[in-house]
């Protein structure tokens, strides 16, 4: 008797401390702000006055894994390194060029294009940054196992020092968005010196030319910034930045509702309208060049058949599957690429939703009974989600479908094995262009791992594929990928499933916060006010 | 569980007479634990409402309509309706089936292994008790979840491979248990009497001494059922149960975490069937071990 209520008692306890485990309790985390008045438990920075010792709190969804720009391509990583690193060249959220580290570049020919590098630009470390810099930089990015592929059409042996401020940087075969992947975050200036005396600890040790510098990393819990005095451009507003790991959605929401941090990225779906109701708070959103699709494996039965891949694209209705489980942020895809992706066909339909013609169209392809599938996804609450509506809408056409939830490292070696039926995935096209969007995806060289786990091949496709990658002619590329767009649709390959938005949640305090559709959100003009 | 007992052996009249004695006095003892018989009672409505799940809900288990999703408790959806309009009651009467069976499946498995290695070990001691206890050892230094979710990781989910894990990963403390008792009872004159008559081995443990060593596995078991199906609960929450849309109990309240703020039934519901049915194991099997303990006969 007296042991079940000791037990009662137990579980009462163990019920209240379950509901009050939000991530870390106030005053217990050195990265707390203190809401209101940041400068009350700054410590150290106490003294100095508020507007000089600002720090803006910024809340993602995991913490950076390393702070070197060659290492891990992830955007939590990215996210950070971005406001330490520099890139040659970048583009807008309008996909223009704008120049960083390079000043002005040239085509010399089709296989060659010459950077001319700013002058006075100081690492974090006092050097110089010189041209030396670049081909150390373009080199060891080549080599990386993780971004190499970014930059691996450049050949090492064609990266030229000029002089001091002039680079050439060359490829074997013409390639036309070169431009493009210099523009990507992961192909970042590094310094030789710097990278050479971090031996094993250039994780850690970032040395960029950025606005911001590392102050300090408690790694799985936060990264501190502070500004970098020396920048060569105009100084960023805001003295301190801490990237905090938040890695619940509904607690990244919680602590922008409670002055806990100042800008959270990745706001869940469900939570826009708390976010869009509360007076103290902003949401900026826009389409970003992200798009979530499920794949058939093409390559195996009866999923080589395009009638049956068309069929099921009618099957399945994609409205409800935004509605249901994006709370209709973003939109239904209608292709394989966002609308606001260079070279997107903007003419493409999404597949009606006709459970009635799928049906017949299934009957057609030698299936009127249906017959069983496998949906695979990894532990992704919006993939399972997803999964869970298509496979009992699938039910209705009479295709017996299932499901199956696989651990993250071995969904990717399994579809990349050719194993399944179909898999749910995302695929951020970084630089805007058509070709990184679509050439990883479609071509069938690149099976597998490469980003093909569809095993789709479609000759067509793979020569138009070429032709937009190595055009240089700008004509000639929107033709290509116009054509492409439209077999790939055609041939579905996937269901065309979501087209993303980025949702970021900023208190009313901040200003001059600005959203990249490619994810990482340059802070530097950042304020935060009274 | 008197009843099955004294059906079993009607073939043996005497033996069956004393058995049923025994089993009538622990069932009377048992009646008079009010709470106890709260916590049976729970448990057999409970597993009532499992079995007819069919028949009570047939909506079943993954009724979609995203029209008529997040509903709060109403007369036709008595617990309100999940992100994709299902019912959340049909989901976790259906998910009852789940999570009982694992619960029961999973003991029975460590149960039987346990048992069988803890009364080898026992009863033979020397190496053959060093062999197994040692190898136990190692299973038992590493903490049962994080075994659990290493079988589950390598195997992958699926109901048989919940059950499995967590059943292997509690065989350590049932073979303790039964090798504790083994020990006391070898040493008893009924045993040396039994081996003296020219019993096999096999004999002497099957019939005199598992039968005696019954009592604490019993308790153990209906408490490791809670145990059990609290760590398949775990490990669907975190992702490595059954694949949707099976609705589990600890997957449907993780699938409600992230709508905690803006629709509560998701999570309190599964949640409080969890403890409920926590609840009533630990009273059953608190009463159980009060009432199969012979030090308090009255």
């Amino acid at each position: 008797m007296k042991r079940s209520w000791q037990i009662l008692a137990l579980l009462l306890v163990l019920m209240l401390v379950v509901s009050s485990c939000s991530p870390a309790p106030a005053g217990d985390d050195p990265a707390e702000p203190a809401g209101e008045e940041p400068a009350e438990e700054g410590g150290e920075e106490a003294t100095e006055p508020a507007d000089e010792d600002a720090v803006v709190f910024v809340a993602q969804g995991s913490d950076a894994v390393t702070l070197d720009p060659h290492g891990q391509n992830d955007q939590a990583s990215s996210r950070v390194r971005v406001q330490m690193f520099d890139t040659l060249l970048m583009q807008t959220k309008d996909l223009e060029y704008v120049p960083l580290l390079a000043t002005e570049w040239t085509q010399v020919d089709d296989l060659t294009i010459e950077f001319k590098l700013r002058e006075g630009v100081k690492w974090h470390n006092g050097e110089d940054f010189t041209a030396d810099d670049v081909v150390y930089s373009l080199r060891r990015a080549i080599e990386s196992p993780s971004v190499g592929q970014i930059v691996n059409m450049i050949n090492p042996d064609k990266i030229e020092k000029v002089d001091d401020l002039t680079v050439r940087v060359g490829t074997d075969e013409p390639f036309g968005p070169l431009l493009a992947h210099l523009s990507h975050p992961a192909i970042s200036m590094v310094n030789e010196k710097a990278v050479t005396d971090a031996g094993d600890n250039v994780d850690i040790t970032p040395v960029g030319t950025g606005p911001y510098k590392l102050k300090n990393w408690a790694r799985g819990d936060y990264v501190e910034l502070e500004r970098n005095d020396d920048y060569w451009g105009e100084p960023a507003k805001t003295k301190y930045i801490t990237f905090r790991n938040v890695s619940e959605n509904a607690n990244r929401t919680i602590e922008l509702e409670t002055g806990g941090v100042h800008i959270a990225y990745d706001i869940a779906p469900n939570d826009v309208s708390k976010i869009e109701d509360n007076a103290d708070l902003t949401l900026v959103r826009d389409a970003n060049f992200s798009t979530t699709y499920i794949g058939f494996n093409a390559s195996k039965e009866p999923f080589d058949k395009p009638e049956v891949r068309q069929a099921i694209n009618h099957a399945v209705n994609m409205d409800e599957i935004v509605e249901a489980v994006y709370f209709g942020v973003g939109n239904k895809a209608a292709g394989p690429l966002g609308s606001n992706v260079a070279f997107a066909n903007q003419d493409l339909e999404p597949y009606e939703y006709n459970p009635e013609l799928a049906k017949e169209m299934l009957a057609e392809a030698g299936y009127p009974d249906g017959f069983d599938l496998v949906i695979w996804t990894n532990d992704n609450q919006v993939r399972q989600d997803i999964a869970e509506i298509v496979q009992n809408q699938l039910q209705q056409i009479g295709i017996n479908a299932s499901m199956e939830v696989l651990e993250w490292g071995s969904y990717l070696a399994n579809t990349a094995a050719g194993e399944h039926d179909m898999f749910i995935l995302g695929w951020t096209t970084v630089t805007g262009d058509a070709d990184y969007g679509l050439y990883a995806l479609f071509h069938s060289s690149q099976f597998g791992d490469a980003g093909n786990r569809t095993f789709y091949k479609n000759d067509r496709v793979d020569e138009l594929l070429d032709i937009g990658r190595t055009s240089v002619v700008e004509a000639d590329r929107a033709a290509a990928y116009q054509e492409v767009q439209e077999i790939i649709r055609e041939d579905a390959p996937w269901i065309f499933t979501w087209n993303g938005e980025d949702l970021v949640g900023t208190s009313n305090k901040i200003s001059g916060f600005e959203l990249h559709p490619a994810g990482h959100y340059r802070l530097h003009n950042v304020v935060l006010g009274q | 569980m008197a009843k099955n007992v004294a059906t079993a052996s009607a073939s043996a009249p005497v033996v069956a007479d004393k058995k049923r004695n025994q089993w009538k006095e622990v069932w009377r003892r048992l009646k008079q634990n009010k709470m106890a018989m709260l916590g049976l009672g729970i448990l057999v409505f409970m597993v009532i409402i499992a079995l007819s799940a069919d028949l009570l809900f047939p909506k079943g288990f993954d009724d979609q309509m995203i029209s008529r999703r997040f509903q709060l408790p109403n007369s036709e959806y008595w617990f309100g309706t999940d992100n994709l309009g299902r019912g959340i009651l049909d989901r976790m009467v259906h998910g009852a089936r789940v999570s009982l069976s694992i619960g029961l499946f999973a003991v029975t498995i460590s149960i039987v292994f346990g048992g069988l290695l803890g009364a080898m070990a026992g009863f033979y001691g020397g190496k053959v008790d060093n062999i197994i206890m040692r190898s136990l050892d190692v299973l038992l230094a590493i903490p049962s979840i994080l075994l659990a979710i290493s079988i589950v990781s390598a195997l992958g989910g699926g109901l048989f491979n919940v059950m499995l894990a967590v059943g292997i990963s509690s065989i350590p403390g049932y073979a303790r248990i039964v090798r504790a008792s083994v020990i006391t009872l070898k040493g008893q004159e009924f045993i040396e009497a039994a081996r003296a008559i020219g019993a096999s081995d096999k004999r002497i443990i099957l019939r005199h001494i598992i039968p005696n060593a019954l009592a604490p596995i019993i308790v153990q078991g209906t408490l490791g059922v809670a145990g059990a199906i609290l760590s398949a609960a775990g490990l669907s929450f975190i992702g490595l149960g059954l694949a949707p849309p099976n609705p589990e109990w600890g997957a449907m309240l993780s699938g409600g975490r992230q709508f905690i703020r803006d629709h509560w039934p998701m999570t309190l519901f599964p949640g409080l069937a969890i403890m409920i049915t926590i609840f009533a194991l630990n009273l059953l099997g608190d009463g159980l071990r009060d009432a199969l303990d012979p030090k308090l006969r009255n």
